[in-house]
């Protein structure tokens, strides 16, 4: 019981650290590109100034969609608070993202259209590398359970350097960072107009905002269990990730969809997880 | 249980004679759905009774086993002259190989050795029994209200319902046979009957490419059937019966399994694939779409080519740690990725339902490899909800195929707005197939768990199945979004006048695909887990591997699957509420940077000159990658490599 309740407690948390470490994005992504930025609570008032404008939507599955965008972040947040099973996180995490998808292609608009076919792909690229890692911890511990992990007395990063890596380069994929924006570029005459996002507005794209901090706040804790035994290695896992995802953001430009789906992206991230768990296997 | 056994068995096939000489509608519409009612019942009844051995010498005062022995041969003929009339010396050689052999085994090898009873299913072909009679029972009442619009399109001068509706049942009562019988020659009669009833019912509007795909499948499974042939011929020779018990028993009490003892399994292997229409031999599913709906809902969910998986489930524990077994795994994880990528460029949503069924059966198959108590209760799990989900996913096809005259997934853009009730059946029959909380998912938890736990090859098929899941997620995903599509707020389509029987066969498959999601747990527990739990236990097989936490049956597993379901289910229970409650004055028109503009109802830009350009939409199909003419090839080469490899590695 008390775990379920602390666990509610990390989600209500969640958000308020979501949105922080976007206002901490913001802030360095300035940086980098010689500019002041944004106060730290930028996204704050963002979302707050979107849930309270007026509804303006195209079609009624899109609302359903956010909804479900967000839910299902929530739950797999939940999930991975209260130490549940790694695929079962997975499969949630599958919920959300097929969401945007059935969200972009429920409006007929050529923007979000394509934004969700380059959405598809992106999902293709991190989806293999997200359950090879997990198998990669179950390898390791014996159990796909994420309080197992913690029940270990060495960290996972020592045995499964690799893994870490590759699910960095999976989750830059899942947080849409550049390279890897195909499906929600920004700009409007060249590109696609937020892609998947384009038709949301209002509440409703306060709605995915949230969903987005949410997914975050996950990956960086997914990243912190590579070192789990100590609090100051978990913090450096997360400054660390979160940092190299911001510069890598900053100075790659974005790929074109057809790189998706060649051999290098799909295969780089799939081949280093897959060598380290040969590595495990053999070990 | 004498009763219960011919309900199932010699029922249909009593209903099918009577069905052929039934010209009435009326008729007929009460037979079918009161025998479909009678099996139902007699397979259900028949599950809750549990395993059971039954010894059947005689039926009507006729020898049993004389009167199987006469009908295989018979049946043998009929297809060899099938094979003459068709003029293929294909099907024509390996018919008569069959039956050269069969004589051989009956008149040389078999003769005078200890009689074997008749039915001894396991927990298993009980499963098999309930999914056949009743996901079949339901394709079949569909099947009523599809061929009537069917042979209105045809105009057909005399009906051939009564043929059709008849062979389904001598279909449904051959798959019963099959997964009943525990002598191996009467499985042998029920499978090439099987065989049979694919061939007629492919071929059933007779156009030119009904026959030549009817021919394909026929080819095909007869090579199966000559490798089910083979694997009796070796298995009588090595030893001694053809009592799928008794020989399951020795194999596991040996310690080391020879070449010779393990060829015949090879054998099985191959029937199964064929039947199973795994890569090589994937052709004759794909092609099997052009028969009527019902029959590619019968085909994919509840019979033939579950009868290859069951098969080699049911023969699995005799070649438990062994090469073999790590091959058959790796073959199967290859077929599943394989097709699964052959789906993705496919925007025939049969062809895709079809590369999805054999992606299915992959991972089932990969899960028969892995050979572990825990695998097979993966695979049990996907038979079971495979079926399900699969059988309502052709029906919806075949519904919206009618209504707007084509299967093309882009044509599909906006269903909602025309048949809404079919397009939220369709897309929670494709939910059912990809997200959790359904049962499918929950199966694919169990393969990788018990996949992460396997002691040989591991990380190949692990990377295969996770490669494969991806590509699946895709092509799933985007046909859902594309049935909800439109640029209304809140769609408020006129009632369509759907068949009653299509409807009804549609919400009760749909029904059970969320409720027995809903109850997984119980299924698993009172069915998946005793039938697993009593092979080993009857064959005193090792149980390492088998844990319970991996089972879901335990407390912890019905927690987080009804947390997952309750959470999940009020979450979209909120989002529907909500996304209905959005007010009409709300709507807004798609982004398009201004250029919007509407013209009689149709969205669209404003084009140079000010002319009216409607939006066009379409999918990524990604053919320069992934189709059919670039990658069939290579998957069809390296899937025979596996092959050879098989048979040969043992030789």
């Amino acid at each position: 019981m008390l775990s379920i309740l602390s666990a509610v407690g990390g989600l209500i948390l969640s958000p308020l650290v979501g949105g922080l470490l976007t206002g901490v994005d913001r802030r360095l992504t300035a940086r980098l590109q010689s500019r002041l930025g944004p106060p730290l609570l930028q996204p704050f008032y963002d979302v707050f100034k979107l849930f309270g404008k007026e509804a303006s939507v195209t079609n009624a599955w899109l609302v359903f969609s956010a909804y479900m965008t967000l839910i299902s972040s929530a739950l797999a947040l939940l999930i991975f608070f209260m130490g549940g099973d790694l695929l079962l996180l997975f499969f949630v995490l599958t919920v959300g993202a097929v969401f945007q998808v059935v969200g972009a292609l429920c409006v007929p608009s050529p923007y979000s259209n394509v934004g969700a076919q380059r959405e598809l792909l992106l999902m293709l690229a991190y989806e293999p590398i997200l359950i090879l890692v997990f198998v990669g911890f179950a390898m390791c511990t014996g159990s796909f359970s994420i309080e197992a992990v913690f029940a270990q007395d060495q960290p996972l990063l020592l045995k499964m350097p690799l893994l870490f890596l590759a699910l960095g380069y999976a989750l830059t994929i899942k947080l849409r960072k550049s390279p890897f924006d195909i499906s929600a570029s920004h700009h409007g005459h060249q590109e696609l107009v937020k892609g998947v996002q384009t038709e949301y507005s209002g509440p409703y794209l306060g709605i995915i905002e949230l969903a987005h901090w949410l997914d975050l706040v996950l990956i960086l804790g997914l990243c912190a269990m590579f070192w789990h035994t100590s609090v100051i290695g978990m913090a450096t896992l997360v400054a660390a990730s979160l940092f190299t995802e911001i510069l890598i953001d900053n100075i790659t430009a974005r790929l074109t969809w057809q790189w998706m789906v060649q051999k290098r992206s799909l295969l780089l991230g799939m081949g280093l997880a897959l060598v380290n768990l040969l590595w495990l296997y053999v070990a | 249980m004498n009763t219960l056994v011919f309900c199932c068995v010699a029922l249909p096939f009593a209903v099918a004679l009577v069905l052929y000489f039934t010209q009435l509608d009326r008729t007929r519409k009460l037979l079918v759905p009161a025998a479909v009612a009678v099996m139902a019942l007699a397979a259900v009844i028949m599950g809750a009774h549990g395993t059971f051995r039954l010894e059947a010498e005689t039926f009507l005062g006729l020898p049993l086993d004389s009167l199987f022995s006469m009908l295989d041969l018979l049946l043998l003929l009929y297809i060899l002259g099938l094979g003459w009339k068709l003029g293929s010396r294909t099907v024509m050689g390996m018919t008569a190989l069959q039956l050269i052999g069969l004589l051989y085994l009956k008149f040389v090898l078999a003769d005078g050795s200890a009689p074997v009873t008749a039915f001894a299913p396991d927990g298993l072909s009980l499963i098999m029994v309930i999914i056949i009679t009743v996901v079949g029972g339901l394709i079949t009442i569909y099947g009523l209200g599809y061929m009537d619009i069917h042979e209105e399109h045809l105009h057909l001068r005399v009906s051939r319902k009564p043929r059709f509706f008849a062979i389904i049942f001598c279909f449904l009562g051959a798959m019963n046979g099959l997964v009943l019988s525990n002598n191996l020659s009467w499985m042998f009669f029920f499978w090439e009957v099987t065989t049979l009833c694919s061939y007629l019912l492919i071929s059933h509007d007779q156009t030119k490419e009904a026959n030549a795909n009817a021919y394909r499948a026929l080819w095909m499974n007869v090579l199966g059937g000559l490798a089910f042939v083979s694997a009796m011929l070796f298995i009588q020779k090595s030893l001694g019966t053809l009592s799928t018990e008794v020989v399951l028993h020795k194999m596991t009490a040996m310690d080391v399994k020879t070449t010779a003892m393990l060829l015949p399994f090879a054998f099985f292997c191959l029937a199964a694939f064929t039947k199973s229409a795994q890569v090589p031999f994937e052709s004759w599913l794909c092609g099997a779409m052009v028969a009527p709906t019902p029959v590619s809902a019968l085909l994919h969910s509840a019979t033939m080519v579950k009868a290859g998986t069951y098969l080699l489930l049911r023969m699995a524990p005799a070649f438990a740690d062994t090469t073999m077994s790590t091959i058959v795994a790796l073959f199967g994880a290859f077929t599943f990725v394989g097709t699964c990528i052959l789906a993705v460029s496919q925007s025939n949503a049969k062809k895709i339902l079809a590369y999805s069924t054999i992606a299915n059966l992959g991972l089932i198959i990969a899960c028969v490899g892995i050979n572990t108590a825990a695998s097979m209760m993966a695979a049990t799990t996907i038979i079971i909800y495979h079926s399900v989900s699969k059988g309502l996913l052709f029906m919806c096809v075949g519904a919206i195929e009618q209504r707007i005259g084509s299967r093309d997934i882009e044509d599909m853009r906006g269903l909602y707005s025309k048949m809404p009730r079919t397009a939220i059946i369709t897309a929670i029959g494709i939910f059912t197939m990809m997200l959790p909380p359904f049962g499918m998912l929950i199966g694919k938890w169990m393969a990788i768990e018990a996949i992460a736990r396997a002691t040989q090859a591991m990380t190949p098929i692990i990377f295969f199945i996770a490669l494969g899941s991806a590509f699946t997620v895709l092509f799933w995903a985007r046909w859902a979004g594309i049935l909800v599509s439109s640029a209304n707020l809140h769609d408020r389509p006129a009632h369509g006048n759907p068949k009653a029987t299509v409807m009804f066969a549609l919400r009760s498959l749909c029904g059970l695909a969320v409720v027995f999601s809903f109850i997984s747990p119980l299924v698993l527990e009172t069915f998946v887990e005793p039938s697993v739990a009593g092979v080993y236990a009857r064959l005193g097989l090792k149980t390492e591997g088998f844990i319970p936490g991996a089972s879901l049956t335990g407390g912890a597993g019905y927690f987080w699957i009804y947390l997952l379901f309750i959470l999940l289910g009020l979450g979209a229970w909120i989002a529907w509420k909500a996304a209905r409650k959005v007010s009409n004055s709300a709507h807004s028109q798609p982004y398009f940077s201004g250029l919007t503009q509407e013209q009689a109802g149709q969205i669209g830009f404003k084009g140079p000159m000010n002319a009216f350009e409607p939006v066009r939409l379409s999918n990524f199909y990604l053919a320069q990658y992934f189709g059919e003419g670039t990658i069939t090839r290579a998957i069809d080469i390296i899937s025979t490599a596996f092959l050879i490899v098989l048979v040969g590695g043992l030789l």
